[in-house]
C-alpha cells in the first residue's frame, strides 16, 4: 500500500514539487514585479475611466507617446540594420581586433544611461566637440534626433547582442551550399543567411524598440524636455509626477505598461512560430 | 533580388512601401509649431502653475491684441541649477527664470546672458515667496522655527543644494534666521552657534531630491516628518487637499527670482517678443497673476496682502541680509555649508 | 573496373594549399572519368576536404589547375563553377521545403517556372522523396534529408558530384544500406563524383577508385583491389586492413632479410642493394610445422607460436620468426585452417607466404626503419 502512495504522489500530476514552486515563484514575484505593477494600473484607473481616458489625450500625452513611439521605431530600424552588418562581419571573418570591437559594441549596456546622454552633449551639443561647428540652424541637440541618437546608443548592442549568436551557431555550410549551387553573395544572405536569422531579428527589434521606448536617463539630459515638442513619454511621466500630478502620469505608465506586456508576449509567442516555421 | 519569383519580388516590393509609408507617416512633429513667435522657457521648478494658467495666456492676449499675431510658448521645468547647466550646454531657451541670482551669473559668464541683466526693473527680480516649513497634521513634532528641525529623530526632506536653487534659499534662511535670533538674545550675531544648528539640522535629513517639486512631491507620498520649501509649494498643496501644515519660522527668508533673456542665437523678431515678455513680467497684470499664484510681488506689497493665504511674516529678511548673493554664496553656501556641515555628516 | 581514359570529366593537376605556415596539400594530381567514383581515403588532417573545397570553388589553391571537361574553372568563384556538394550535415536550407530546397539552383538560373516543376518532380520521383516534398528539413530523417541534399545537387546538371563525408552522420546500419543506394544511383545517372572519407570499407565498396591521402599527398590512386592487394607503400598497406611490414634489402630479384630470402614473383624497380619492405597482410601467413611447409609457399622464416586467441570467425596468432634477434607478426587463420593445423603456444612452426608486397624502404613515413614489423589495423 505504501509503496503505492509513493509513486502516486509522482503520477498523474500527484507530484507535490510541482504546484509548490509554481507558488514559490509567484510569490516571489508579487512584491518586487507584479504588486508595483498592479499599482500603476490601480492608481490610474483610481478615478475613472473617464478621468484615465482625459489625462491620456491630453495633446502633451499624446504628442509624448507619439514621440517615444516614433524615436524608438528609428533607433530601432538603424540599430537592426548596424546589429545585423556587424554580427556579419564579426561572425563571418577573423581579423585582429575582432575581440575588441566585440567589447566596444557592448559597452553600452554597462554604460549608466545618463553618462550616455552626456558624452552625446560634450559631442554634439552647441558647445561640443562637433556640435560646436554645425550651424545654429542644424543643431541636432535638444531636438528629436537627439532622442533618436541616445536611443541608438542605449540599445546599440541589444539586437547584435541576439543575432550575433545565432549566426555564430549558425552551420556555414548552408552559405556555402547556396554558393557551390549558384548564389551570389547578396542572393545567399537574402534567401538563406536572412531567413535563418528571422526569430532573431524579430526578437533584436522588439528588445531594441521596447528598451527605447523606456529609456529616461539619457533623454532627459538630451532632449530639451520641452513638453508637446521634446518630451517623450517616460519624460512626461516624471514630469508629471514631479508636477505632483499622479493621476496624468499614471495614465501614460499604464500605456506603457501595456504596450511592454504586448511586445514581450509577441516576442515569446512569435519566436516559436519563427523558429519553427 | 534576382529571382523571377513573381510572388518573392511582390511581397518584398510591397513590404517596402508599406515601410516607407509608416515612416513618412511617423515623422515627428511638435504639438505647436515653433515659429519666430514662439518662446521657450525654461524654468525653475514652481513656476508651472503660474507661467501656464496665468502668465502665458494673458500676454499671449495682449501681445494678439496689440500686433494681431499669435505667439506660443514651450516650456521645460527642473531645478535651477540644472535648468542652467541644460542651457548651459545648448537648450534651446530663450528666456530663463531662475531661483537664484548665481546661476544667472554664470550663465553671464558662459556668454549666454548680457552683463547689463540688472538694468532691468526691480533689478531683474520678476518675484519673490518666503521659506517655509510643512509638517503632518497635528505637527507631531511641536515645530514652530527652523531650529526645532535639529531635534534628534526628526526625519527631514530637503532638496539637494547641487541641483536646486530652492535648496540654497533654505540653508540661507536657516543660518539667517539662526543669526538674526542671536543677534535679538545676545545683540550679537553668533555664527557658531548657526552653523551647530545647521549642523543637527542637516544630520536630520534624510532625502535630497533634485528639485523643490521633486521634494514636494516625495513628501507627499507619506516620506519624512518635515519638508522646506516655498511658501507656494505649502498653499499649493493645501488647496489640493494634501493633509499638511504649514509653519512659519519668525524669521525667515524671502527667495528673490530672477528672469533673463538668453542671447545666445537669438533672431531680431525673437529678440522683440523674448524681451517684450520678459517685461511684461513686471507689469501690473504679471505681477498680480504671481500673487494669484501664491508669489509675492516685487513692486507692490499692497498687492500681496490682497492674497489671504500668504503668510504675515514677523522678521523677513532678503539676500542683502548677508551682503549680497555674491558674498551669500561664497560664505555660507560654499564656506559654511559646503566647508562645515555637508562634510561633517 | 577501370574507367575509359579518353573520357576525362574533372582533372586537378599540380595542385598545393598552405594555410598560414601548414602545408594542406602538396602537388596533387588526378582525373575523375565521366561516370566514375573516386574515393578520397584519408584520416582527419590528410587534407582530403581541402581537396573537395578546392574543386567545389569554395578554396583556392596556391599552386595548380582544376579542369572541368577540358575548361580550366581554377579562377572562378564556386557559384560559377555549378558542382553538386553534398556536405557531411547535408546543408538543407531549413526554412525551405524539401521542393523549394531542390528548387533553389534552378530558380537562381532563372528557368522558367513550368521547367523547374518538372525537373522538381522528376527528382523527387528519382530520390523516392514524393510523400514529403512539402515537408521541411527538420522533418525527414537523416537518410531522407541526404536523398534531398543529393536532388538539390542534381537538379542543376553538375559537372560534378562532391560528397563531403556523407554518412558520418548516420548510425552504422543505415550508413551500410545507404551506401549501397548511392551507389546505384550514382551508376543510374552517370554523374562523375568525389567522394572523402576516413572509413576503408566504405572506399572500398563505394569506389571505383581510391586514393588514399596521407599528409596532404596521394600515395596511391587504383582501384579498391589495387590498393587493397597491392599497395605501393607501407602507408596504403598499414592504412586499408592490417599488414606485417619486414625490413631489408632487395638483392639479386629477391627479398632478403637476416638469414631469410624471398623470391619476387613480379619485377621491380629498385636498385640493386638497396633497402626495401615486404608487406604481408595477417591471413596470407601460413603456419606448418616445420617440417611440413609445402612447395607452393615461399618459406619466410621459422619461429614460435606466442600467443593464440580466437576472435570470432577467425584465429589470431602472434608468432616470433627467427629473424635478427627475433620479429614479432601477426597471423590470421580461418576455421578451415586452425582444423586442419592447431597450434598452442610455444609450439615451433615455419612461416609461409602466398601473396606479398616488396615496397622501398624511402617511404615518407621516415624513422621506421627500424622498427621490424608494424601492425596496424
Amino acid at each position: 500500500m505504501s509503496a503505492n502512495l509513493s509513486s502516486v504522489r509522482h503520477t498523474r500530476g500527484y507530484d507535490i514539487v510541482k504546484p509548490l514552486s509554481i507558488t514559490a515563484l509567484l510569490i516571489f514575484m508579487l512584491p518586487l514585479v507584479l504588486l508595483p505593477l498592479s499599482s500603476i494600473f490601480i492608481f490610474g484607473f483610481s478615478s475613472g475611466l473617464q478621468s484615465f481616458w482625459a489625462a491620456l489625450t491630453t495633446p502633451d500625452a499624446i504628442f509624448a507617446l507619439k514621440l517615444s513611439f516614433v524615436t524608438s521605431f528609428w533607433a530601432t530600424v538603424f540599430n537592426l540594420v548596424f546589429g545585423l552588418f556587424a554580427a556579419y562581419v564579426l561572425a563571418r571573418y577573423s581579423f585582429w581586433g575582432r575581440n575588441a570591437i566585440i567589447v566596444l559594441i557592448s559597452i553600452p549596456t554597462a554604460i549608466p544611461t545618463a553618462v550616455a546622454g552626456f558624452a552625446l552633449l560634450l559631442l554634439w551639443g552647441p558647445y561640443g566637440l562637433l556640435g560646436r561647428f554645425l550651424p545654429a540652424d542644424t543643431q541636432i541637440m535638444f531636438t528629436p534626433y537627439a532622442i533618436i541618437l541616445a536611443n541608438i546608443f542605449v540599445t546599440f548592442p541589444l539586437a547584435f547582442g541576439v543575432i550575433m549568436p545565432v549566426l555564430e551557431t549558425m552551420n556555414r555550410s548552408l552559405e556555402e551550399a547556396s554558393a557551390t549551387m549558384g548564389a551570389t553573395r547578396w542572393q545567399t544572405f537574402w534567401h538563406v543567411t536572412l531567413p535563418s536569422l528571422r526569430g532573431a531579428i524579430v526578437g533584436g527589434a522588439l528588445l531594441t524598440f521596447a528598451r527605447s521606448v523606456g529609456e529616461f536617463g539619457s533623454t532627459i539630459l538630451v532632449s530639451g524636455n520641452l513638453s508637446g515638442m521634446t518630451q517623450t513619454a517616460p519624460l512626461y511621466i516624471f514630469a508629471k509626477f514631479n508636477e505632483g500630478q499622479v493621476e496624468a502620469a499614471n495614465a501614460v505608465a499604464v500605456v506603457l505598461a501595456v504596450f511592454s506586456f504586448v511586445i514581450f508576449s509577441i516576442l515569446f509567442f512569435a519566436r516559436d512560430w519563427l523558429e519553427t516555421e | 533580388m534576382k529571382f523571377r519569383n513573381i510572388k518573392i519580388a511582390a511581397v518584398s516590393r510591397l513590404s517596402l512601401v508599406l515601410l516607407v509609408v509608416i515612416l513618412t507617416a511617423c515623422l515627428p512633429g511638435p504639438v505647436s509649431q515653433p515659429g519666430n513667435r514662439n518662446i521657450t522657457v525654461y524654468a525653475f521648478s514652481i513656476m508651472k502653475e503660474a507661467l501656464e494658467r496665468d502668465i502665458y495666456p494673458s500676454f499671449a492676449a495682449k501681445w494678439k491684441r496689440e500686433h494681431g499675431e499669435e505667439v506660443t510658448f514651450s516650456s521645460s521645468y527642473a531645478g535651477s541649477e540644472t535648468v542652467t547647466n541644460q542651457i548651459i550646454q545648448g537648450a534651446p531657451a530663450d528666456i530663463a527664470i531662475l531661483s537664484i541670482e548665481m546661476d544667472v551669473k554664470r550663465m553671464v559668464a558662459a556668454g549666454h546672458v548680457k552683463e547689463d541683466w540688472r538694468a532691468a526693473p526691480q533689478l531683474g527680480i520678476i518675484n519673490k515667496t518666503a521659506f517655509v516649513i510643512l509638517v503632518r497634521p497635528g505637527n507631531p513634532h511641536g515645530i514652530k522655527d527652523f531650529r526645532d528641525l535639529a531635534k534628534p529623530g526628526i526625519k527631514l526632506i530637503h532638496p539637494d543644494p547641487v541641483s536646486s536653487g530652492g535648496a540654497q534659499w533654505s540653508i540661507l534662511s536657516i543660518y539667517g534666521a539662526e543669526l538674526i535670533r542671536s543677534e535679538s538674545e545676545t545683540g550679537e550675531a553668533d555664527s557658531e552657534k548657526a552653523v551647530e544648528t545647521l549642523r543637527a539640522i542637516w544630520a536630520n535629513v534624510i532625502s535630497t531630491p533634485g528639485s523643490a517639486r521633486e521634494a514636494r512631491t516625495q513628501f507627499e507620498t507619506g516620506y519624512g516628518d518635515a519638508l522646506i520649501t516655498y511658501e507656494l509649494e505649502g498653499i499649493l498643496m493645501k488647496q489640493a487637499g494634501t493633509p499638511v501644515e504649514m509653519i512659519v519660522p519668525p524669521a525667515t527668508i524671502m527667495s528673490e527670482h530672477p528672469a533673463v533673456v538668453i542671447e545666445r542665437g537669438l533672431t531680431p523678431s525673437k529678440r522683440e517678443v523674448a524681451y517684450a515678455f520678459r517685461n511684461y513680467l513686471w507689469s501690473e497684470e504679471a505681477q498680480k497673476a504671481f500673487v494669484r499664484g501664491n508669489f509675492r510681488s516685487v513692486t507692490s506689497e499692497t498687492l500681496n496682502r490682497s492674497n489671504p493665504a500668504l503668510a504675515e511674516i514677523e522678521q523677513p529678511f532678503d539676500i542683502r541680509y548677508f551682503g549680497g548673493w555674491e558674498r551669500a554664496y561664497h560664505d555660507v553656501i560654499e564656506r559654511i555649508f559646503g566647508g562645515k556641515v555637508k562634510s561633517s555628516r | 573496373m577501370k574507367a575509359d581514359t579518353t573520357n576525362i570529366a574533372v582533372s586537378v593537376e599540380g595542385v598545393s594549399k598552405s594555410f598560414g605556415s601548414t602545408k594542406v596539400l602538396s602537388d596533387i594530381n588526378f582525373d575523375v572519368h565521366e561516370g566514375e567514383i573516386l574515393v578520397f581515403l584519408g584520416a582527419s588532417g590528410s587534407g582530403k576536404t581541402t581537396i573537395l573545397r578546392i574543386i567545389s570553388g569554395l578554396e583556392t589553391p596556391d599552386s595548380g589547375r582544376v579542369i572541368f571537361h577540358s575548361r580550366d574553372v581554377t579562377g572562378l568563384p564556386a557559384r560559377e563553377r555549378g558542382t553538386g556538394v553534398i556536405f557531411q550535415s547535408y546543408a538543407l536550407f531549413p526554412k525551405m521545403s524539401v521542393e523549394k530546397n531542390i528548387a533553389y539552383g534552378l530558380k537562381l538560373r532563372r528557368r522558367p517556372k513550368k521547367d523547374v516543376n518538372q525537373r522538381v518532380d522528376e527528382l523527387i520521383g528519382l530520390v523516392h522523396l514524393e510523400d514529403h516534398r512539402k515537408k521541411f528539413p527538420s522533418q525527414l530523417s537523416g537518410g531522407q534529408q541526404q536523398r534531398v541534399a543529393i536532388a538539390r545537387a542534381l537538379a542543376y546538371e553538375p559537372e560534378v558530384l562532391l560528397f563531403d563525408e556523407p554518412f558520418g552522420a548516420l548510425d552504422a546500419q543505415i550508413r551500410t544500406r545507404l551506401r549501397h543506394e548511392i551507389r546505384l544511383l550514382l551508376k543510374k545517372i552517370k554523374v562523375p563524383s568525389i567522394f572523402i572519407t576516413h572509413d576503408q570499407e566504405e572506399a572500398l565498396e563505394l569506389g571505383d577508385r581510391v586514393a588514399v591521402l596521407n599528409a596532404g599527398q596521394i600515395e596511391q590512386i587504383g582501384t579498391p583491389y589495387e590498393v587493397y592487394m597491392k599497395p605501393d607503400t607501407e602507408f596504403v598497406a598499414t592504412f586499408l586492413g592490417a599488414a606485417n611490414v619486414l625490413s631489408g634489402v632487395y638483392k639479386n630479384g629477391r627479398f632478403e632479410t637476416g638469414a631469410s630470402a624471398i623470391e619476387l614473383e613480379e619485377p621491380i624497380s629498385l636498385d640493386e642493394g638497396s633497402r626495401a619492405k615486404l608487406v604481408v597482410r595477417p591471413e596470407d601467413v601460413f603456419l606448418r610445422r616445420p617440417e611440413n611447409l609445402q612447395q607452393h609457399y615461399q618459406k619466410l622464416a621459422d619461429g614460435t607460436i606466442e600467443e593464440v586467441s580466437f576472435v570470432g570467425a577467425f584465429e589470431r596468432l602472434l608468432v616470433n620468426l627467427n629473424i635478427g634477434n627475433g620479429v614479432t607478426m601477426v597471423v590470421t587463420r580461418p576455421k578451415t585452417e586452425t582444423a586442419a593445423f592447431p597450434f598452442q603456444g610455444g609450439e615451433s612452426v615455419s612461416a609461409g607466404i602466398v601473396r606479398f608486397r616488396v615496397i622501398p624502404a624511402e617511404s615518407r613515413m621516415g624513422g621506421r626503419e627500424n622498427v621490424d614489423i608494424v601492425s596496424v589495423s
